[in-house]
């Protein structure tokens, strides 16, 4: 965390600064440095993208839990950037700080020290009022545990950002998207009555309700078998691919990697370099 | 927005309700509690100043001891002569002196013995007050006409319950170690110890008491339109120059259900708090309630974070819950509160004691009072688990299993 020089990969965001074997592309007489060939490739693509301000900007993230007696460092100094209608996949083994990042993304936690940007705006120290806003118009969670309210049923779990967001409830709309993915009549269902896949479903109606920009995913197919997993996967992707909505999601499983358009990957609470080539390292394969 | 979060709010109630019943019960009992003193204390005090009141309101009472505790210079046993009571006859506006007297005495009916109270007055004296000032006549048989004779007279319920076989006028019963017989019977007073209680001549009294000439208790009747707090300064004055009892009382009507009614307020008084420590108490209940109900649920708190639930929603849910519950405490405490003491006015009442309990003696401003007060308690009792819980960053509450 000390006060160094520090350089940005423009398209990962990664400090880069003082690494060997970095890519140099010149474009519109500017030199741009990248970690690696995926990103240099992505730049090469599209340049124009990677140079205004990306959706969501994390700048020297740490995240200390203070246990007592001891300190747990999870995240130590992200630095990353995700793009507007980019499809993210984090990767890493368990307990790097995959989950930890995706919460800090979706404004889920705040960071011990570091800065979350939200289009160019810096919201990791912004109110509490203000978070909560800006998560239920810009976020939708799908969690690997489903997490849907026990008391309520699928329809009133669905429709409950709806209330949080706008004191109000619209049944009708929402009973026609149950109709839309097969699940019209399971939405008198309380969610032990249904299955984890149905409860999944539900789960991604919710995320959808307010209609938002993200949808982030943390290991939303980790508790599913793999027919119920790419029903539920194939669901997200069209959001990411049809609706161009921007889709972040935690992963295991190297399928889901290879499907997205970014691989982040994590170690001990730092993003590696390289990490489009380390994704078969912290999939299921090798864990 | 209101109507969605009751939903959402009844339907968490509803999710866990043996939690939330229990949280309710506590609440329950000191609501119930508060009631009962209430509704029941308003109907003692119509009763004891309708009892008061059916005394006759032309009578003066003068016993032994201060006035503010009667009961103490009575066990005492300090006693009148009575020669020095019936001079007070001589003051104008008395219409006559009736010393009393009474004693728990021994009595035998056809080989069954009893204990029983037996009041001692002079016939001359407690005739008219039991057929004038309270309307008591006799059920059966006539009043003795001649204080010495060997005749009684006793109460509908020592008459018809004292005994296997009820006691009829002209039968002969022992009182102490007399033989009496039974000269006529009263109809019902209304209150057990007077229904209970055989009543004879002072004469008999202190022959069969074995005491000479003294009474514990007078009662002064007045003339018609005479002054009573007038009368009682000067009877005060004139008995003031006796000497065989330095403390003694007189009391008016007035003054009586005045003290009666302070003695009343004070037990009241006490009452209510302990009806209020058990409210508090309940309090307590509800926030340990809310507590335990808020880290149980922590996880959804985090949920419902994460889906964009502000932290005012999550208060505002979890003080709405609290609310309800102490709400319902209060609603369900006054029910309970006015089933009891409907209960035992109705006991009371078969025990001789009639009016205890009446509707008229309940508040309904009062209630509202009470229900205000226990939503009040539950929103507060809720306040702190509550906050604790809004103020989570959701995926600090998510961590929770």
């Amino acid at each position: 965390m000390e006060n160094k020089e520090q350089l940005f990969d423009p398209v990962c965001g990664m400090d880069i600064y003082g690494l060997s074997d970095l890519k140099h592309v010149t474009h519109a007489g500017k030199s741009h440095t990248f970690c690696g060939d995926g990103c240099e490739h992505r730049f090469k693509q599209t340049p124009d993208r990677f140079l205004g301000e990306p959706l969501i900007r994390l700048e020297n993230v740490w995240k200390v839990f203070d246990m007592g007696d001891t300190k747990t460092e999870v995240l130590k100094g992200v630095n990353l950037r995700i793009w507007e209608g980019d499809f993210t996949t984090i990767i890493g083994a368990s307990g790097s700080g995959k989950s930890t990042l995706l919460n800090m993304i979706g404004l889920l936690d705040r960071p011990t020290s570091g800065k979350v940007f939200f289009r160019g705006k810096d919201v990791s120290d912004a109110a509490d009022i203000d978070r909560a806003v800006l998560r239920s118009a810009a976020f939708g969670f799908v969690f690997q545990q489903y997490n849907l309210i026990p008391w309520l049923s699928a329809l009133e779990n669905a429709t409950l950002p709806l209330i949080f967001a706008k004191g109000d409830t619209d049944g009708v709309k929402m009973l026609k998207k149950f109709e839309e993915i097969g699940l019209k009549d399971r939405v008198a269902h309380r969610p032990t009555q249904l299955s984890g896949g149905e409860q999944q479903r539900t789960a991604i109606l919710r995320a959808l309700a307010n209609n938002p920009e993200v949808i982030l995913g943390d290991e939303p197919t980790g508790n599913l078998d793999s027919k119920t997993g790419n029903k539920i996967l194939e669901m997200l992707i069209s959001l990411n691919r049809d609706e161009k909505k921007t889709l972040v999601i935690v992963t295991h499983d190297a399928d889901i990697a290879e499907k997205a358009d970014e691989i982040v990957t994590v170690r001990d609470g730092e993003m590696l370099r390289d990490h489009h080539i380390h994704k078969r390292t912290y999939t299921e394969f090798n864990v | 927005m209101f109507k969605s979060f009751l939903l959402l709010t009844l339907k968490s109630i509803r999710y866990r309700s043996l939690r939330s019943w229990l949280t309710i019960l506590g609440i329950v009992i000191g609501i119930m509690l508060v009631v009962i003193i209430f509704s029941l204390s308003s109907g003692l005090e119509r009763a004891i100043s309708g009892l008061l009141q059916s005394f006759g309101s032309d009578l003066i009472y003068i016993f032994p001891g201060k006035e503010t505790n009667p009961v103490a210079s009575i066990v005492g046993g300090q006693k009148f002569k009575v020669d020095d009571l019936f001079a007070l006859e001589k003051i104008s506006g008395v219409k006559y002196v009736m010393p009393a007297d009474v004693s728990l005495l021994n009595v035998e009916f056809k080989g069954e013995k009893q204990s029983v109270m037996v009041h001692g007055a002079p016939w001359s004296g407690m005739r008219p007050i039991f057929e004038e000032s309270q309307g008591i006549k006799l059920a059966s048989g006539a009043w003795p006409l001649s204080e010495d004779a060997n005749e009684i007279v006793i109460g509908d319920l020592s008459a018809n319950k004292l005994f296997k076989t009820p006691v009829r006028a002209g039968d002969e019963i022992t009182v102490g170690s007399k033989r009496m017989r039974v000269a006529g019977i009263l109809s019902p007073i209304g209150v057990q110890q007077d229904d209970n209680s055989f009543y004879i001549s002072i004469n008999n009294f202190w022959l069969i008491s074995g005491s000479d000439r003294i009474a514990v208790t007078a009662i002064v009747k007045a003339n018609p339109g005479v002054n009573l707090d007038l009368l009682a300064r000067q009877i005060q004055f004139e008995l003031g120059k006796q000497q065989t009892v330095r403390d003694f009382s007189v009391l008016t009507p007035a003054k009586t259900s005045q003290l009666i009614g302070s003695v009343i307020s004070l037990v009241e008084l006490f009452l209510i708090v302990i009806a209020l420590i058990s409210l508090v108490v309940g309090a307590v209940g509800i926030m340990n309630t809310m507590y335990t109900s808020v880290l149980e649920r922590t996880k959804q708190i985090g949920i419902m974070k994460a889906i964009g639930a502000s932290s005012e929603n999550v208060l505002s849910l979890f003080l709405m819950e609290s609310g309800i519950i102490g709400l319902t405490g209060g609603l369900m405490g006054i029910l309970g509160g006015i089933l009891i003491s409907f209960l035992i006015g109705l006991g009371a009442g078969k025990l001789g004691t009639q009016g205890l309990f009446s509707f008229a003696s309940l508040d309904f401003y009062g209630f509202a009072v009470i229900l205000f007060v226990t939503f009040m308690t539950g929103i507060f009792a809720g306040l702190l688990p509550a906050r604790q819980a809004a103020k989570m960053e959701p995926a600090e509450a998510l961590r929770y299993e």
